[in-house]
């Protein structure tokens, strides 16, 4: 058996949240609550850390008084804590965000996810993998098309399409699958391997 | 109730129960069951094969330590490659837990000699997503005015060449959220772009690499598993493959019961219902 208390610790929490596939009991609802304990302090120290790191330390000492302007940003975000007049304060910062985020994401969003996509679904069709992404596009978009009358090429596009987008789900499901099959695997190297050691492999 | 009723309704537990001794029966005893590559992962080692001793690699990680097991593994691979080969890494990361996440990856690295800040750095944890990724990728020194040691990044001899994204000969993100961002904000730089990716959200990423804005792309532990047969050099991954193999044939399995009592069962069960209703 380990003699790493951590190691000890993981693994009885792993075991009681695995009790609740049998039966919902005092102990499960114990480490919930010890989770979001724990998850809500782990992202105090982590923004504390940041604080630290993105804003004092340059101010105190690089003299850089440019970061002032992201800090008191993100301080007006607490506005509406501290006083119910000011609440509209919040939006300031807000707005900020949303206005940077949306502009950095929409110009490349076009470049890269819409124009570049698009050249390579109708660009040369090299193989059948390109053609059956080309079927599968064009069919997908039939089915969506809602405004047509259904004449025969929108509705075999159609059928292409709702094809197409079963296989795609199937493909996301077992994709799913197989990620989560990994994460219970992870969990017995930590039981039956650094806890009990019955698995070999290191 | 008759036999395929019964076959439908299956105590869950029971299933979990086999579920478990599936995966573990494998790890403590392996079967040995072969691991075929895919094209994805020959031609992810492919591109990374190809740098060259004392290139610079800038690697993302975007991993949080609830979906690791699927993604580290393939994380170790790809460095313990880089470092065979003498590959410069930048680590930098837009999860909370990337700089711990880092510091355990290079751990064994700095032990046998090589040199923090000369053959890699952990810049640590950057707040703001995609904005994160888009600040550093223009201006390393600047999104990170400190390492996540403390040092100041100005220091690190590692930056003093290589202070963005198109001064890197390679950008790797490991991530167990998305490929997007990274796509949209890294692929205007013109420098190859390789992800490694939780096998939930691998699908959503297919399209990239078709479109040639990802070079390469390894999916979940199945990634990691191949990538370590292509580098002779098997680990956690290859070790999880009989378990993975045995528990896909599990459900499987079930999926197959579950359809054989649907069917045996639709046209007895129906009236029924109405009847009640």
């Amino acid at each position: 058996m380990s003699r790493d208390p951590v190691i000890w610790v993981s693994s009885i929490v792993t075991i009681i949240a695995f009790s609740y596939l049998f039966k919902e009991n005092e102990l499960y609802k114990a480490v919930e609550h010890l989770y979001v304990g724990v998850a809500a302090g782990y992202t105090l120290v982590m923004g504390y850390n940041n604080v630290v790191s993105k804003v004092w330390t340059p101010l105190t000492r690089d003299k850089n008084f440019v970061v002032l302007i992201p800090a008191i940003l993100g301080l007006m975000l607490y506005v509406p804590y501290i006083s119910k007049q000011y609440s509209w304060v919040k939006r300031i910062p807000i707005a900020a965000i949303v206005g940077i985020g949306m502009a950095l994401t929409a110009r490349t969003q076009i470049m890269q996810q819409f124009i570049g996509q698009i050249k390579a679904t109708v660009g040369p069709v090299k193989s059948i993998n390109s053609l059956i992404i080309l079927l599968g596009t064009v069919g997908t978009l039939c089915y969506f098309l809602f405004t047509l009358k259904p004449s025969l090429p929108v509705k075999t596009g159609s059928e292409i399409g709702k094809w197409t987008i079963m296989v795609t789900l199937g493909a996301a499901f077992g994709a799913g699958i197989m990620g989560r099959i990994s994460l219970l695997i992870d969990r017995m190297f930590l039981i039956f391997r650094d806890w009990i050691p019955l698995i070999k492999v290191r | 109730m008759g036999f395929f009723e019964k076959l439908g309704q299956i105590d869950t537990r029971i299933i979990y129960v086999l579920f478990i001794l599936a995966i573990l029966i494998p790890l403590v005893t392996p079967l040995g069951l072969p691991v075929t590559v895919s094209q994805h992962t020959k031609q992810t080692y492919e591109i990374v094969n190809s740098l060259q001793p004392g290139d610079t690699v800038i690697i993302d990680i975007g991993i949080s330590y609830s979906g690791a097991g699927d993604v580290l593994p393939q994380t170790v691979a790809m460095l313990k490659h880089l470092m065979a080969k003498d590959v410069k890494v930048i680590f930098t990361g837009v999860q909370m837990d990337s700089s711990k996440i880092i510091e355990d990856l290079i751990r064994p690295y700095e032990e046998a000699g090589k040199q923090y800040g000369v053959d890699f750095c952990n810049l640590g944890y950057l707040a703001g997503g995609e904005n994160a990724i888009a600040a550093y990728a223009r201006d390393l020194r600047k999104a990170y005015p400190l390492d996540s040691r403390g040092n100041s990044t100005d220091t690190l001899a590692i930056l003093q060449t290589v202070n963005s994204a198109k001064d890197a000969n390679m950008f790797i993100f490991f991530s167990t959220q998305n490929a997007d961002m990274y796509v949209r904000q890294i692929a205007e730089y013109q420098v190859p772009i390789v992800g490694g990716l939780i096998a939930t959200i691998a699908p959503q990423a297919e399209p990239y690499l078709h479109a040639g804005q990802l070079k390469g792309m390894l999916v979940g532990l199945r990634g990691a598993a191949e990538y370590e047969t292509m580098m002779e050099s098997p680990g956690i991954g290859v070790a999880s493959m009989d378990a993975q193999s045995i528990a896909h044939l599990l459900i499987i399995f079930f999926i197959v019961i579950a359809n054989i009592s649907y069917f045996a069962t639709r046209g007895r069960t129906q009236p029924a219902k109405e009847a009640s209703q």
